[in-house]
Formats: C-alpha cells, structure tokens, sequence
C-alpha cells in the first residue's frame, strides 16, 4: 500500500475577521471492507473515519466519515480568523493511527 | 395511445422513481405511477423523511437555506463532487451544528457528517464521495435550535463506485 500522506494548504496570514479556506488531503485508498480480493476472500475495511481541525486548541471543523467517502479523501473549508494560533489537523485511521499536522496562523 | 407514451424524459423518470418506491412498499400501482410524475415525486420527498426521520429521530423540514450542491450526472460513481452550503449567521445564538450527507442506495447508506462551531467555523465544505448507482442525495442540517433542515439532489452516475 502507498504510504498515507497528509497535506494541507491554509494562508500563512489573514486580516482579523477574515475567512479564509483550507484544503486538506491524505492519500489513503479508503478500503470499504465491501470488496473481495482474487481468492474470494473479503479485503478488511481501513478507512480514515475521522477528520479533525483545531484552532488554538478547540475543534472547529470536525468530519466523520464513512466508507462513501472517495479515496485520498479532500476537504475544502472555511473558518474565520480570531486570533494567530496554531491550525492543527488529524485524520484517525481504522485501528487507531492517527496522522497530523500542524500550522502556525498569524492574524494581522 | 398518445396517453400511454409518455416523453421519453417522463418515462425514465417514472421508472426511477417506481423503482425506488418499489423498495420501500411491496404493493404497487405501476400503471398509475407511470402515468403521474407528482405522485411518484412526492413518495419520493416522503421516502426521504422517512429515512432522515429514522436516522435522527426527528422530523426534517425541506429548506433552501440549506444547498446540497452536485452534478446532476457523473460519469464515474468513485469520486462525485459534494458541495455543501447553509445559510447561517454562525453567532451563538444561531448556527449550524452539523450537516449529515447519505446516500440511500449505497450498499452502505452514510456517507459523512461535518461539525461546525460559532464564530470560527463557516458551513460550507466540498468533498468527494463514492455512488454505487444513480440516487437521490440526502443532506440534513441540525441548528443549535434543533431545528433539522433537509435538501435532496438527483445524482445520475455511470459506474459504480463502491464496487
């Protein structure tokens, strides 16, 4: 299996108030658990289920997702900026890992 | 004669629509449906309350404050753009907890939530998501006052994404 990368894509710095947009993406293949491989045997689910941004320390966005959700799962969304902190961002994978990064966001 | 062909728009659409009905409700009138697209369009709208009903355990109000933004045909069911938008202050007082996306005809329904908070977060959000057959879309937004907003959305796909 590919080596599961985040990556995010967030301003370096926004005006006080402002909103700005934020895209994060891992490559994952998102394995449903509803596919067999050659043998007939079902391949086991390995999903990330959940998907967490935090700001200064509180969740502000926060996804759970499901098997419906399209490998190398992408999100694109928007918060506002109070104050510089730091972004920080998780994806939960099936079994417990977890894969992150982190951003310092200076507010002008 | 006339009366019995219908558009070829119509025909499809009454097809469609019969055989989502068909899956909830074994006894049904297929000449009558063929013949009446309101009737086939408002089972459908009822067949999703339902469903978002059972889901949450509350009854969804349809809202244009809510947009469930996808194409209404894709030529592959593996990555279907989901664009989601409500309308919404995001004060503490009113805001948008969060908006749950299902697919009714994927081997498995859910498709995501997303959470949002007052203030920092706006509810707006675009992904991609898998389709195994042509379907209505769901979405459902809960406000901090409970109040549960529901949009749906046409998706017609090629292929089958979940396979």
């Amino acid at each position: 299996m590919a080596a599961v990368m985040p990556r995010v894509q967030v301003p370096s710095s926004v005006s006080k108030g402002e909103v700005f947009q934020i895209k994060a993406l891992i490559s994952h293949r998102m394995e449903t658990g509803l596919r067999r491989d050659h043998e007939g045997n079902v391949i086991p689910r390995d999903i990330i289920n959940k998907f967490v941004c935090r700001y200064n320390g509180a969740d502000v966005f926060t996804v759970d997702l499901h098997e419906a959700v399209s490998a190398n799962p992408y999100f694109e969304f928007y918060l506002r900026a109070t104050e510089s902190g730091p972004l920080e961002f998780v994806w939960y994978e099936d079994g417990g890992k977890l894969y992150s990064l982190a951003h310092q966001l200076a507010v002008e | 004669m006339f009366e019995k062909s219908p558009a070829p728009g119509q025909t499809r659409r009454a097809l469609l629509l019969t055989g989502a009905v068909g899956l909830a409700t074994v006894t049904l009138d297929l000449p009558a449906n063929a013949n009446d697209e309101h009737a086939g369009a408002s089972e459908d709208t009822y067949d999703a309350v339902e469903l978002i009903k059972r889901l949450t355990g509350k009854t969804p109000v349809a809202s244009d404050r809510l947009h469930l933004l996808m194409p209404r045909t894709f030529p592959n069911g593996y990555t279907v753009p989901l664009g989601i938008e409500v309308e919404s202050p995001m004060t503490e007082s009113d805001y948008v907890r969060y908006v749950r996306v299902v697919a009714p005809r994927n081997p498995l329904i859910e498709v995501a939530t997303f959470h949002f908070v007052p203030r920092r977060s706006l509810p707006r959000v675009s992904t991609r998501i898998r389709l195994a057959e042509p379907q209505f879309v769901l979405a459902a937004a809960e406000l901090n006052d409970g109040t549960l907003l529901m949009a749906t959305t046409w998706v017609d796909v090629a292929t089958n994404g979940c396979a």
